[in-house]
Parts: structure tokens; sequence; C-alpha cells
């Protein structure tokens, strides 16, 4: 059981690591394109936001298991 | 406490008697909207609810247009409007309230005489009856499946030779990977959905537990998973485009 716990734990925290660092550079790059292209906010701003609704996928579903795990 | 969810054996089969209630509760809720949208329609002066269908409508144009031809894409706009409404109206409806149904011991968990399926041992029983349809995983991969069955069988049809094509390209050694694409494409979509808005109602129920002190956070996560609840129902309708159009495209229409 004590085991559970801990694979729930690494799971979701490799889960978030990968993340962030997947959203960082979803917006780090954003960032840079609307600097360059200032009129393309919107349709950049958009499809950052798609990125992040993909990227974000893995670790809730590592969230998800962490809690079945963690039960 | 620990809620239960509310599950009766049929047939063999465990049917979650709130997943079941609240996918009938959403369905009649967008076929309502939808009803009463079109119930006056005019050109000169549309009413408030028709202008909102309306942007809509363009807006999932807008989706299929972005994935491919709108020519090719026309006839599933009603199947991408269809995911689109009834993914966000079924993400909405777990986050307002909750309804929870008491009973003491095993033998009194009843639902119109059919007896209550109950998990191990427990104190105090507690039901759950109100939640969205979309936290429950078989519900989502339902959803999923269709929607990977139906690209599939418009690629068998409209684009045989190369679809049947894709699966060796670009040599017959890619083979397997299409197999392994195969599997992940509807598990990925159906358990993305699953589980961001599962997430999102465990992480209203923790933030239900810490009392009065959680009511900003509680706030703040209800805006969030409004916002979550729109961006993953736009994610399922694009995805299921992008699927289609791979399954019915082929490169010399470029």
């Amino acid at each position: 059981m004590e085991y559970a716990y801990l694979a729930a734990g690494i799971v979701f925290g490799l889960g978030a690591f990968g993340a962030g660092i997947g959203n960082g550079l979803i917006f780090s790059k954003t960032v840079e394109g609307i600097s360059r292209q200032p009129e393309l906010r919107g349709a950049l701003t958009a499809t950052a936001f798609i990125g992040v609704g993909l990227v974000e996928a893995m670790p809730i579903i590592s969230l998800v298991l962490a809690f079945m795990w963690a039960q | 406490m620990e809620h239960l969810a509310p599950i009766i054996k049929l047939g063999g089969f465990r049917l979650d008697l709130s997943a079941l209630f609240m996918i009938v509760l959403s369905s009649v809720i967008v076929f309502i909207l939808c009803r009463l949208a079109v119930r006056n329609l005019s050109v000169e002066n549309p009413g408030k609810l028709q202008n909102f269908l309306e942007w809509v409508v363009d807006f999932v144009k807008g989706i299929i247009g972005q994935a491919m031809d709108y020519k090719k894409g026309a006839p599933y706009l009603a199947l991408g409007l269809t995911l689109i409404l009834y993914i966000f109206v079924s993400n909405m409806l777990g986050l307002p309230f909750g309804i929870v149904s008491e009973a003491h011991d095993a033998e009194h968990a009843t639902f119109l005489g059919m007896q209550l399926f109950i998990d191990g041992h427990h104190d105090h029983l507690a039901f759950t009856w109100w939640k969205s349809p979309t936290a429950d995983a078989s519900m989502t991969m339902a959803l999923a499946l269709i929607v990977i069955v139906l690209s599939h069988v418009q690629g068998l049809r409209r684009n045989t030779k190369h679809y049947l094509k894709h699966y060796a390209s670009p040599s017959i050694l890619f083979f397997p990977l299409h197999l392994v694409e195969l599997v992940s494409k509807p598990l990925t979509l159906g358990l993305r959905l699953f589980g961001n808005i599962f997430a999102g109602e465990v992480m209203i129920g923790v933030i239900l537990g810490m009392g009065f002190v959680g009511i900003p956070a509680l706030i703040a996560w209800l805006g969030f998973s409004i916002f979550v609840g729109a961006i993953q129902s736009f994610v399922f309708t694009m995805l299921t485009m992008v699927y289609i159009s791979q399954a019915i495209v082929h490169e010399e229409d470029h």
C-alpha cells in the first residue's frame, strides 16, 4: 500500500514536470511570435490555448491514475 | 465522507445510474436549447438565441475549415455541432451543485426496488446523483469510439486506396507504428476529456472539505473549470475533424 502512494506521487510529479516544460515552451514561442507580429495576437493566443489543452491531457491522466492508485 | 456511485447490476454489467441519468438530462437540455433557438427564425430580426446558435455554427464551420477543405468537410457540420454543444453542456452540468442520497445500511440502498451494488464495507452510505456525465470514463470512451470508428469507416468508403496505403507508409516497416496509433487515438481522445472533468470534480470535492477557508479557492477553481470545460469541448471537436480529415483527404488534393 505504501508503494502505491509512492507510485502515485512519482507519476503525478513526473506528469506535472513534463507538462510544465511543455506549457513553458508553448507560451515562450507564443510571446516570441506576438512580439514579431503583434497583429496576429488573437490567432496565436487561440492556437496556444489549443496546444495547452493537448499538453494538459497527460498530467491530468496521470492525476487520475494517481488518485486511483492512492485510494 | 466518501461518496459512492449508485451502481446497479444488470445482466452482468455494472450500470452507473447517475451517469445514465445525467447523459439523458444533458441530451434533453441540448435538444431544448436548439429547439428554442430555431423556433422563430427570422432574417431581419433574429432573436438572441438565434444569434447565439448562428455564432456556434460559424465557430464549428471555422473548426472544420481549419482541419480540411470546407467543401469536403461540410457533411460533418452537424456532427461537430452536436459534439461541441453536448460536451460543453455536459462539462458545465456538474459544476453548480450536487445531489446526494443517504442510506444507513446496504439493504436499504435501493432505487425503484433495485438493489444498489456496493463495493467493500462502509459505515455510512452516501450516493451522489449529480455529476458531469463526462466525468464517467465509459461515457467519454464511448464518444471517442463513435468518432474514431466513424473516421475509419469514412476513410474506407471514400478514400479506400489511400486509406489502406497509409498503413504501409513510408514503408511496410512502419505498420506496427500505425497499429499503435490506431489504439492510442481513441484512448487519448476519451481519457483527455474524462481526466480533465473528473480531476476537476475531485478537486471541487477536496476544496469543499477545507470548509470556509476554501471559499476563494473554490471561486477560482470553478472559474478555471468553466474555462477547462470550454477548451476541452473545443479540443474534442477539433481533434474529431482532424482525424476525419486524416482519413478522407489524401496528399494529391493539396
